[in-house]
């Protein structure tokens, strides 16, 4: 009897250590991928980011609108975020190859589908990316538009105007990426609806003044009490 | 589309159009009588010159071709699809198209000089075309500019920076650089046709009305003023004064910079001969309301500080935050800070420092500011005459000329 349980927990035994022996060479090479990534990863994160740096990437892209892309955190220059993000996409690149080394099943499919998601996380990025871009740019139209027509909630239309197309970009993107799309569009509609409906408001109470103004500008002039503007400018 | 125009005209008049010595453009509304009396001043120019009158097609009346009168000069009518600039509150320099067209007409008619009259009708109108006309036909002029018996507030886009800025730069001294009346000898129609192809091909080309003084300027031509007398301006659009200024100052700008060289070679401004004699204007004592000018600057200097602090340096953000909290009366913004504002937002529209849309409308509260500025210290100095007071401002933009140059050649590292 004794035999027998001796015998079967030596077979385990080297069943496992076989599992575990078959692991190694995947494991290695799984260290082995991570460890050329993160070289090749930081080689092209330096490159890039002396790159940027003589193309003055910083510069530009405050003067688009992104003086700093991650406000307060410490990936506030333009450049660190774009090298670091490379760097990160190699290692990450690395480790599903390295994953896929083990030649599993359950791995390879693991992979395959982790590699079939990236073109919705690419393309949830892009129109991202992209809508912050146009919102940054058509808030800050707003914001000089407003100002120079002198209305006082100058700013609160330009950053209504700014959130209202990030909220369009980020709800583009999650369904984009397909993550609950039910409750996006839910989402969205509340908060794109409460954000039109806070402008309206604003706008609406904020320009009483401008619209008396404008009346009693009219009645002036109908009435010959106004006096011309001596102003000109060309 | 003067090509068109002149190519849809009668055969026979056509053939009689072969060739112009003179070619005036007519870019305003003017009546027939007003029309008649140009073709009549023109007639006393010397000499038996064949003269070509572009004018707008669309007129409610239709003037008559001139029959030639023995001894006189010879008068076309052109009517053709010249856009006119007074119509719905469009500016001279969004009729950019329309003084290339008549620019290309003169050029198609090898007539030897040009004339164009933009600025609204007035009853002398039909001797102005004459008086840019005569200096080009009777010297060794290339461009004549108009210089207008103005009233205190009027023009101050073209006395606070413009004519300044041309006079700092260029190194002569003209009341209107950008006209909108102008006289073109053929010599600098040619230039500025010869860039406007190159701008077709994909260079940088010229802007037909803005560059033409910084042109003549810097290719040492002959320019000349004419006393105008004075000029109906067009009352101010508030709701447009943003794109107003985007409209002038972008092609001023664009000039700068590629008249880098020119201009950093130019150390004094002299005065250019002047024509005619000044006409007296009547004494001006209207007073302006600032209060909306100081809302503006004041709503600008709130909400603006994240645009301006990309192009303006420190110490020029820490001045205007300082005047934001003056009180209305006491508001003065120093010549020296105007200057390093202008001189600033010119270097961010070289570097593209933000959007050039952006940042020539961003400047809107700043110029209003120096309006503001200007109206206090007229009221304030009664003894100060307007010419005086910009003729101040002129001398510091000269005097801020070195700032420009030290900015323009290392941005990076001068950096006050």
């Amino acid at each position: 009897m004794w035999e027998q349980v001796k015998q079967a927990l030596a077979q385990s035994t080297a069943r496992f250590l076989t599992e575990v022996a078959s692991l190694l060479p995947g494991l290695a090479a799984l260290i082995l991928a991570v460890l050329l990534s993160l070289v090749l990863g930081w080689i092209l994160a330096v490159v890039v980011r002396r790159l940027l740096a003589s193309l003055r990437f910083d510069e530009r892209m405050a003067g688009w609108g992104f003086a700093s892309l991650a406000e307060g955190s410490p990936l506030s220059s333009p450049t660190l975020f774009v090298s670091r993000s490379i760097l990160i996409l190699v290692i990450l690149a690395g480790f599903l190859i390295g994953i896929a080394a083990f030649d599993f099943e359950w791995t390879s499919l693991l992979v395959r589908s982790i590699l079939a998601y990236i073109p919705n996380v690419v393309g949830a990025v892009l129109v991202l990316l992209v809508g912050t871009i146009i919102a940054r740019f058509v808030g800050r139209s707003v914001l000089i538009g407003a100002v120079n027509l002198n209305l006082q909630y100058a700013r609160l239309l330009s950053e209504g105007v700014k959130w209202l197309v990030i909220v369009l970009a980020v709800a583009m993107a999650l369904e984009h990426l397909r993550i609950a799309p039910g409750i996006v569009e839910l989402a969205f509609g509340i908060l794109f609806g409460g954000i039109v409906f806070g402008l309206a408001l604003a706008v609406g109470l904020g320009s009483k003044e401008l619209v008396t103004k404008s009346l009693e500008r009219d009645a002036k002039r109908s009435t010959g009490e106004e006096v011309e503007d001596p102003l000109r400018h060309l | 589309m003067e090509t068109d125009s002149i190519s849809r005209q009668p055969q026979a008049e056509s053939r009689q159009l072969d060739s112009a010595e003179l070619v005036v453009g007519i870019l305003t509304e003017l009546d027939s009588e007003a029309l008649m009396a140009l073709r009549d001043a023109l007639r006393t120019l010397p000499g038996s010159l064949r003269i070509a009158v572009l004018e707008s097609e669309d007129r409610k009346s239709p003037s008559p071709i001139d029959s030639d009168s023995p001894g006189s000069s010879p008068i076309f009518s052109v009517p053709s699809l010249l856009a006119r600039p007074n119509g719905s509150g469009v500016s001279p320099l969004g009729m950019a198209g329309t003084y290339q067209s008549v620019f290309a007409a003169s050029e198609k008619l090898q007539s030897r000089a040009c004339c164009i009259i933009a600025s609204r009708p007035e009853s002398a109108t039909p001797q102005r075309a004459c008086r840019l006309a005569r200096p080009l036909m009777d010297g060794d002029v290339d461009l004549v500019v108009p210089r207008y018996a103005r009233h205190k507030f009027e023009g101050l886009l073209n006395s606070s920076i413009i004519a300044p800025v041309t006079r700092t730069l260029y190194g002569k001294r003209l009341s209107n650089p950008m006209g909108p009346d102008f006289g073109v000898s053929r010599r600098l129609v040619q230039k500025i046709l010869g860039a406007g192809q190159a701008r077709r091909a994909g260079g940088n080309g010229l802007h037909p009305l803005a560059s033409l003084a910084p042109t003549a300027l810097c290719d040492n031509l002959t320019v000349a003023e004419v006393h105008f007398g004075t000029r109906l301006y067009p009352p101010p659009d508030w709701s447009n004064t943003g794109s107003l200024l985007a409209e002038v100052l972008g092609p001023v700008f664009l000039d700068i910079e590629r008249n880098a060289a020119c201009w950093q070679r130019m150390r004094v401004s002299a005065a250019v001969p002047t024509i005619g004699e000044p006409v007296p204007v009547r004494e001006d004592a209207s007073t302006m309301d600032t209060t909306r000018l100081l809302d503006s600057f004041a709503l600008g200097n709130r909400e603006l500080q994240e645009i301006w602090g990309l192009v303006l340096p420190p110490s020029t953000l820490f001045e205007l935050r300082k005047l934001s909290r003056l009180p209305p009366e006491r508001f003065q913004m120093p010549d020296e800070l105007w200057v390093r504002i202008v001189y600033d937002f010119a270097l961010a529209h070289r570097l593209r420092t933000i959007n050039r849309d952006h940042l020539l409308k961003s400047m809107t509260p700043l110029y209003l500011g120096w309006v503001a500025s200007y109206a206090h210290d007229l009221q304030r100095d009664g003894s100060v005459g307007s010419d005086q007071r910009l003729e101040r401002l002129a001398l510091a933009f000269e005097a801020g000329k070195p700032y420009l140059v030290s900015r323009w050649r290392w941005p990076d590292r001068f950096n006050p």
